[in-house]
């Protein structure tokens, strides 16, 4: 389906073909790597000001990185819906509060208004609209996460799996020719061409 | 998963053949009569003559309602979206999760990605082995964490405990903390395991010793085997009251092993000479109730058929002694659980609820009385074929793969086909602005044009015939047309050869006849789009009207409120959902590969060979509103 389109200059295309959605927030840019045709939809908000180092040390606060970290890494043909919210993870570890990095592959759509806060959201993943994917959560390549489905912090989604509820719970599997290319989970490159088309 | 419009669900055909009867599918492979309810016509040979006169003869047949119903009841168990079909290429048909069996190859957990051998999967009860625990509350995964604020360097030391990431439960909750961070399966079950493995051995040589005490009583006079049996039916052993109350895995284990000695006494005590023949060291009833049958006679033989005689054969008593797995009701437990329930502190939170007790002990009853359940197994399956037998789908046995060894699904067989709807008002007023329809209310009786994409996996090109009923079964009656119901498709050949073919466009210059049909007007007989191994065709659908909608008759009636259009529609959920049945006939030459019995029918001059398929699919394009 098209998301509706209100003007002609909505996204801007990058040189690798991501389609970034002028009224997204993104933060950070330096420490987010789209690995290119990525749509990136309105008001999606993404974190990349949330990285490893951000949170003041008291140890030793002389660690500024000499290279910017990776907060937020995408991977191509990736689909981040209207108001989703990418936020890397972050956890309490030996009393210090420090965020992880958030990898996404290749062929991820994330719904409208889904909130993602996983460790790792591996290749063709779909997490449906108004899903939350806790922190440090991991979903597997081929992982479905229904609409509305809440996956408590630090779940594992193995492959092929799709999980719902509150908190989510594997509830089936999806079938063996799910991700074959323009088969449900492998419509990303039309959603791609979809995006922005007058 | 209900899925959003526009969507397309195939129909398996074994929802015909309900008994799964191999000879049945191989035979549908040469005739197509299998489905014979729902085929069109007998066609007996594949001549170009008659192919020509098949969507005539589809349409005649279609009128005595013999086409697929999407809304009877059964098509509910037949209709699957086309990605979780496969297809054998011995039975060269359609399978789905029903014309499958299923085999596991691994065992892993779902939330570690271990494989657990299959030696230890009964072992370990079906659940993983190591640090992966569910929450007993909400069911979240549970992590090891430290209560101890370790702030400062050096590694983390201190008592670690189960916490539910959720619903902040854990494991202080009920008092358990672990001593350190792996292994915590086993240190919960110690924990648990209120009787140490010597209670076990104890109450093996409590038995053991009872046996041998018995067995020479047994192989004395038989008279004296009833004293016996009465003797110990007085509770001798005295427990001590210390002995904590066992767990109830504990309970099972002893009960278990107390039963097992009873049966080896009493089934192989020298009377029953009928089971100590056959070497039976379990005795099933039969059993029991022959060398009852056998002994009496003897016996009866011998002293002279004495009543007594009868009833000496030897008894299973009941366990008598905790270590034997007895558990005496508390004197008024039931009135104490009822108390605790009825407390102030305890109150609906500290009672657990239905869904929590079924995974635990039968004696949890209240929340702290909850344990944190490792977590299930889940498998990797291989899939067969019901009826030859054949392997459709092999995955990888490494839990972490999702790649596949074999992996014959539909998709790769039969064209895959997607819908969407045409950006085009067929009121031709205004064609700028013209919307796509919103599939979720579209308007009675005015026509959309639904774009059906098919695509062929193959690499061959493919023949197609579709059909439709010309109008929709059910209720609302919605006029279908297939614009242009017979067309081909072109082989899926590899994107590479025809790349490397040259940079000499008219391999791909079937785009040029996207010019051509793109923001043309939908022609009858025309295919709307072509492409290398895809075509679109066009659907013109005019929705019915919804029963006792305001737009029923043609003449709109104002007057009727949207409540009782609104209660009609709610008397038959789903009505106004606008599903099309549509017949896929396809057909192609294939090589012909090692099934020589086909030559002879339908060979071509090359050993080329004519298939042919066909299915029913589903074309679920939106929901009617209810009114104009």
């Amino acid at each position: 389906m098209p998301p509706p389109k209100p003007s002609k200059s909505e996204y801007i295309e990058t040189d690798t073909g991501n389609k970034i959605s002028r009224r997204s927030q993104i933060h950070g840019t330096q420490h987010i790597i789209l690995g290119g045709k990525t749509v990136i939809q309105a008001e999606a908000v993404i974190r990349g000001d949330l990285f490893r180092g951000a949170s003041t040390d008291p140890n030793n606060p002389s660690t500024p990185p000499s290279t910017p970290s990776v907060a937020i890494n995408v991977g191509r043909y990736s689909y981040i819906s209207k108001s989703a919210v990418l936020r890397p993870p972050s956890r309490l570890h030996r009393g210090t509060h420090s965020f992880y990095p958030l990898k996404i592959g290749d062929h991820v759509f994330v719904g409208e208004g889904a909130v993602i806060e996983a460790a790792q959201l591996g290749n063709h993943v779909h997490v449906g609209k108004g899903a939350v994917v806790g922190s440090m959560a991991i979903i597997k390549d081929y992982g479905y996460v229904l609409d509305g489905a809440v996956v408590p912090p630090g779940m594992v989604v193995p492959s092929w799996c799709v999980v719902g509820g509150k908190p989510a719970r594997i509830v089936g599997e999806v079938g063996e020719g799910y991700g074959v290319e323009g088969a449900d989970g492998g419509l990303a490159r039309e959603r791609y061409r979809a995006v922005g088309r007058a | 998963m209900s899925r959003p419009f526009p969507y397309t669900f195939i129909s398996c055909p074994c929802a015909d053949t309900p008994v799964p009867d191999p000879a049945r599918k191989r035979r549908s492979r040469e005739s197509p009569q299998k489905q014979s309810p729902q085929k069109p016509a007998p066609r007996p040979s594949t001549s170009e003559g008659e192919k020509k006169g098949l969507a005539a003869g589809q349409q005649e047949d279609e009128d005595d309602e013999q086409t697929f119903d999407p809304r009877s009841p059964r098509s509910d168990f037949s209709l699957y979206p086309p990605e979780q079909l496969l297809y054998c290429e011995e039975c060269h048909q359609i399978k789905c999760s029903r014309c499958i069996t299923e085999e596991i190859v691994s065992w892993y957990c779902p939330s570690c990605l271990f494989e657990t051998p299959s030696s230890m999967v009964r072992s370990d009860g079906n659940r993983c082995g190591r640090n992966c625990f569910n929450c007993p509350v909400c069911t979240a995964p549970l992590a090891v964490s430290t209560i101890e604020n370790a702030t400062g360097n050096g590694t983390q030391q201190g008592p670690w405990v189960l916490s539910c990431g959720y619903c902040l439960w854990t494991t202080l909750d009920i008092g358990i903390k672990f001593d350190k961070p792996t292994n915590i399966r086993s240190q919960l079950q110690k924990m648990t395991d209120a009787t140490p493995p010597a209670a076990f051995d104890r109450s093996r040589q409590a038995s053991r010793t009872l046996e041998s005490l018995k067995h020479p009583l047994s192989s004395a006079a038989s008279v004296e085997e009833h004293a016996r049996d009465r003797d110990v039916d007085q509770p001798t052993p005295k427990e001590d009251p210390a002995a904590p109350p066992m767990s109830t895995d504990a309970r099972f284990a002893a009960l278990k092993n107390f039963y097992r000695a009873q049966i080896a006494e009493t089934s192989n005590s020298p009377n029953d000479h009928l089971s100590s023949d056959f070497g039976f060291s379990s005795p099933g009833a039969l059993n029991r109730l022959m060398s009852l049958y056998t002994s009496s006679s003897r016996l009866g033989g011998l002293y002279g058929g004495s009543k007594k005689a009868k009833s000496k054969p030897p008894v299973m008593r009941e366990a008598l002694t905790a270590s034997e797995g007895l558990c005496i009701a508390p004197k008024n437990g039931e009135a104490d659980i009822i108390a605790r329930l009825a407390s102030p502190e305890c109150g609906w939170e500290g009672v657990a609820s239905l869904e929590q007790r079924a995974a635990q002990s039968p004696d949890a009853r209240f929340v702290e009385d909850l344990l944190p359940l490792p977590v299930l197994l889940r498998t990797k399956r291989a899939k067969r074929c019901k009826s030859c037998k054949h392997i459709l789908v092999k995955p990888e046995t490494k839990p972490q793969s999702t790649r596949f060894r074999i992996r014959l699904i539909a998709l790769s067989y039969i064209p895959l086909p997607t819908l969407c709807p045409l950006a085009f008002s067929s009121s031709s007023s205004l064609p700028t602005m013209a919307p796509t329809p919103d599939l979720d209310s579209l308007v009675p009786l005015r026509p959309i044009h639904v774009l059906l994409t098919l695509k062929n996996h193959m690499f061959d090109p493919v023949r197609i015939t579709l059909a439709t009923p010309p109008v929709t079964p059910g209720r609302v009656a919605t006029k279908v047309t297939v614009l242009s119901p017979q067309f081909e498709i072109g082989a899926n050949s590899d994107v590479w050869d025809e790349a490397l073919q040259g940079a000499s466009a008219p391999l791909s210059s079937d785009s040029k006849s996207a010019g051509l049909g793109q923001r043309g007007v939908p022609e009858a007989g025309k295919v709307w789009d072509k492409g290398r191994n895809w075509t679109t065709v066009v659907l013109e659908v005019v929705p019915g009207t919804l029963p006792g909608s305001s737009a029923e008759g043609g003449d709109g009636n104002p007057e009727t409120t949207d409540e009782d259009v609104v209660a009609v529609a709610a008397s038959k959920k789903d009505e106004d959902v606008l599903e099309i049945p549509v017949f896929v006939h396809m057909d192609w030459d294939a090589d012909a590969q090692l099934d020589q019995q086909n030559l002879g029918k339908s060979s071509r001059a090359d050993d080329k060979v004519t298939r042919e398929l066909a299915y029913w699919m589903v074309l679920g394009v939106g929901r009617i509103q209810a009114s104009l």
